[in-house]
C-alpha cells in the first residue's frame, strides 16, 4: 500500500502552510489547493487517503465540494475544517457522510488524531474493498449454473438437495462444486461460506 | 442755567444707561485709555472702575492682541481702516485673575465730540461656547456609538480574521515541538522557518487588534494628512470575512496619483463601513447569487470623489428623499442614523454625500471631499 496522502483546501495560506508542516512533521505528505476551484479544474484529481476542508471560501465553498465529490463517488474521507459559528454547518455536514470536522484553533494533537483515524478507517475500506473486488472477479470466473450451485453450497445445502433444486444428477453437482472450490481458490467449504456471505453483505 | 441742567440730566441718564445694560461697556479715548467702565463690564472683568480707569484698555486683552493694540489704533488713524468697528467678532478678554473668557466685542466711534473715542460693548460668551462644546461632545459620543454599533455587526467576523492566524500558529507550534522532539535530525532552517512564521502570524493577529482599537477608540480626533486608498483598504480588511460569507465580489480601485488629504481618518472609516455594511446588508436581501460592490477613488476639478455600487434592488423611489433623515430606517432592527451621520462627517470635512439611483438597479452612494481643505 502506498504512503498516505492528505490533501488541503483552504484559501487562507497560512492555515495551508502550517497544516502541511505539521503533517509533514508526523510523515505525512499532503497536496494544497487554495480554493476547492482550483481543485475542481485538475483534469484527474489527485489520489490522497483524507481531505482537510475548509468549509468556508470564495467560489465553490466546502459543502458545495463534498457534495461533487459524492457525486463523483470519491470515497475518501472529509474532515472539514471549520470556525466557532459554523457549528451547525458542521454537523449537517458529517449527516451528509463527512467523516469528522475540526474547529479552529484546533487543540493540541486533535488535528493528527483525526487525520490517523480517517486514514487508517480509509485503508482499511480500500482493503475490504480490494479483496471484495478480487472476490467478485472469482465469481464471475464461475459460469450461471457454477454460481448456482455455490449459493446452494452457501445455504449449507448437500449434494443431493442441490441436484434435487437445480433438477441435475449429483455426479454433475459433484463436478461444478469441485471447479467451483477451484475458482474461488477455497481450501474448504467453511472459506467458500465465508467469502459468499462478505460478498452478500 | 438750563442749559447745565439739561446737560447735568444727560449725564445721569448716561450714566443710569450704563449701568443699566446686560453688555460691558467700556470707553476709551484716542489713546485707548479707558475713559468709562460700566457695571456690566466690572461684573465681567473683576475691575472695579476706579481701578481701570486710566488704564489702558490692552490690559484687558491677552496677548498678542495686548501689545499690538496700540498699532491697531495707529492704522486706523492713519488709514482709517479698522476691521471690527461696525461688525464686531468673537475674541478672548483677559480678567484681573488672569483668566482668559471668550466674548463678543462690537467698537462704534464717538465722533463729534471735542476728543475722538471710542465704545467697545461686549458679552460674555462663556456659556454659549460651553453649550457648544458640549453639543461637539454629543456629536462625538454619537459617531462612537455608531461605530460601535456597527463593530458589533461584524464580530463574527472580526473573530475569523483574529482566530485563522491563532490556529496557524498553534498548528506552527505543534509542527516545531514535534521536530523538536525528534532530536537533533530536525534541521535548524525548519525550526527557523517555523519561527518566523510564528512571528509574522502573531503581528497579523495583532494588526487586527490595533485596526479596531482605532475605530473603537473614543473621545476627540483630529484631522491630518493621510492617504485616502489607504484608510480605505484597511477599513475594507474588516469586511473580508462578511463579503466572503456572502459570495460578494469586492473590487476596490485606487487613485494612486492622488496626495494625502487632510481628514479625520476614523470618520472617513466610519462613512466607507456604513456604506459598505449598507450595501452587503442590501445584496444579502436581494438573495442574489452574484452580489458586487465596487468602490472607485477618482479625482478632478478640486475634489476626490470616492463611489461605492452595489447591484443590489437599490433604494425604492418612495425612500430617497428621506435617505440621510436622522432615525430613518427600512432595517428591522435599524436605528436610523448610519447615513445622517456619514453625511454630517462628509459636511464637516467640506464634502458632501449623495445618493445615485443606477439605471441597471442598485445603489451609488458618492462622498466627496475636497483636495485642498484646511478646517
Amino acid at each position: 500500500m502506498h504512503d498516505p496522502v492528505v490533501c488541503i483546501i483552504d484559501d487562507d495560506e497560512a492555515i495551508r502552510e502550517s497544516l502541511r508542516l505539521l503533517l509533514f512533521a508526523e510523515d505525512l505528505q499532503s497536496i494544497v489547493f487554495e480554493s476547492a476551484d482550483v481543485y475542481l479544474r485538475e483534469k484527474t484529481p489527485p489520489a490522497c487517503d483524507c481531505m482537510l476542508l475548509d468549509i468556508r471560501m470564495p467560489g465553490t465553498d466546502g459543502l458545495e465540494l463534498f457534495s461533487i465529490l459524492k457525486k463523483r463517488h470519491l470515497p475518501f474521507p472529509v474532515i472539514f475544517i471549520t470556525g466557532h459559528g459554523d457549528i451547525p454547518l458542521a454537523v449537517s455536514a458529517i449527516k451528509q457522510g463527512a467523516f469528522d470536522f475540526l474547529t479552529k484553533p484546533f487543540q493540541e494533537g486533535e488535528l493528527l488524531s483525526k487525520v490517523k483515524s480517517a486514514i487508517s478507517h480509509y485503508q482499511l475500506d480500500r482493503k475490504r474493498l480490494e479483496e471484495l473486488r478480487a472476490l467478485q472477479t472469482r465469481v464471475d470466473s464461475c459460469t450461471p449454473r457454477e454460481q448456482d450451485v455455490m449459493k446452494l453450497l452457501a445455504k449449507g445445502l448437500p449434494n443431493k438437495g442441490i441436484a434435487e433444486i437445480l433438477g441435475i444428477s449429483p455426479r454433475t453437482v459433484e463436478i461444478h462444486r469441485a471447479n467451483v472450490m477451484e475458482k474461488m481458490s477455497a481450501d474448504s467449504l467453511p472459506a467458500l461460506v465465508k467469502m459468499v456471505t462478505s460478498l452478500e453483505s | 442755567m438750563s442749559r447745565n441742567r439739561k446737560s447735568n440730566q444727560t449725564n445721569s441718564a448716561f450714566d443710569a444707561l450704563l449701568d443699566a445694560a446686560v453688555d460691558g461697556i467700556i470707553i476709551i479715548d484716542a489713546q485707548g485709555i479707558v475713559r468709562r467702565f460700566n457695571r456690566a463690564a466690572e461684573n465681567m472683568f473683576g475691575y472695579p472702575e476706579s481701578e481701570i480707569s486710566g488704564s489702558n484698555v490692552s490690559r484687558l486683552m491677552p496677548e498678542p492682541h495686548r501689545s499690538r493694540h496700540g498699532g491697531y489704533l495707529e492704522h486706523y488713524y492713519s488709514t482709517g481702516e479698522a476691521s471690527i468697528i461696525g461688525s464686531g467678532r468673537e475674541v478672548a478678554g483677559v480678567k484681573k485673575n488672569g483668566e482668559t473668557f471668550p466674548m463678543f466685542l462690537s467698537v462704534g466711534e464717538i465722533k463729534g465730540g471735542a476728543e475722538k473715542r471710542f465704545v467697545g460693548i461686549v458679552r460674555d460668551m462663556s456659556d454659549v461656547q460651553a453649550g457648544r462644546e458640549q453639543v461637539r461632545q454629543l456629536e462625538e459620543q454619537l459617531l462612537h456609538a455608531d461605530r460601535l454599533v456597527i463593530l458589533g455587526e461584524l464580530t463574527a467576523g472580526i473573530a475569523h480574521e483574529i482566530n485563522q492566524p491563532l490556529t496557524a500558529i498553534a498548528a506552527y507550534a505543534d509542527a516545531g515541538k514535534k521536530m523538536v522532539s525528534r532530536g537533533p535530525g530536525a534541521s535548524g532552517t525548519e525550526i527557523n522557518t517555523i519561527c518566523e512564521r510564528i512571528s509574522e502570524q502573531s503581528r497579523r493577529a495583532a494588526s487586527v487588534v490595533q485596526r479596531l482599537r482605532k475605530l473603537v477608540r473614543s473621545g476627540a480626533v483630529s484631522k491630518a494628512r493621510h492617504n485616502i486608498n489607504q484608510i480605505i483598504s484597511n477599513t475594507l480588511l474588516l469586511f473580508e470575512f462578511e463579503i466572503k460569507k456572502s459570495n460578494i465580489e469586492l473590487l476596490f480601485f485606487p487613485d494612486e496619483s492622488l496626495d494625502e488629504l487632510y481628514v479625520d481618518e476614523i470618520h472617513i472609516q466610519q462613512i466607507m463601513v456604513n456604506l459598505v455594511k449598507n450595501s452587503i446588508d442590501a445584496i444579502s436581501e436581494s438573495e442574489t447569487s452574484s452580489g458586487s460592490i465596487e468602490i472607485r477613488v477618482s479625482s478632478d476639478s478640486g475634489q476626490v470623489l470616492i463611489t461605492v455600487t452595489d447591484n443590489g434592488p437599490g433604494i425604492p423611489a418612495k425612500y430617497r428623499d428621506r435617505l440621510f433623515e436622522s432615525f430613518f430606517t427600512t432595517k428591522p432592527k435599524g436605528v436610523g442614523l448610519g447615513l445622517s451621520i456619514c453625511k454630517t462627517i462628509a459636511a464637516a470635512h467640506g464634502g458632501n454625500l449623495k445618493y445615485e439611483q443606477r439605471e441597471r438597479g442598485g445603489s451609488r452612494f458618492a462622498l466627496s471631499l475636497p483636495l485642498e481643505f484646511i478646517g
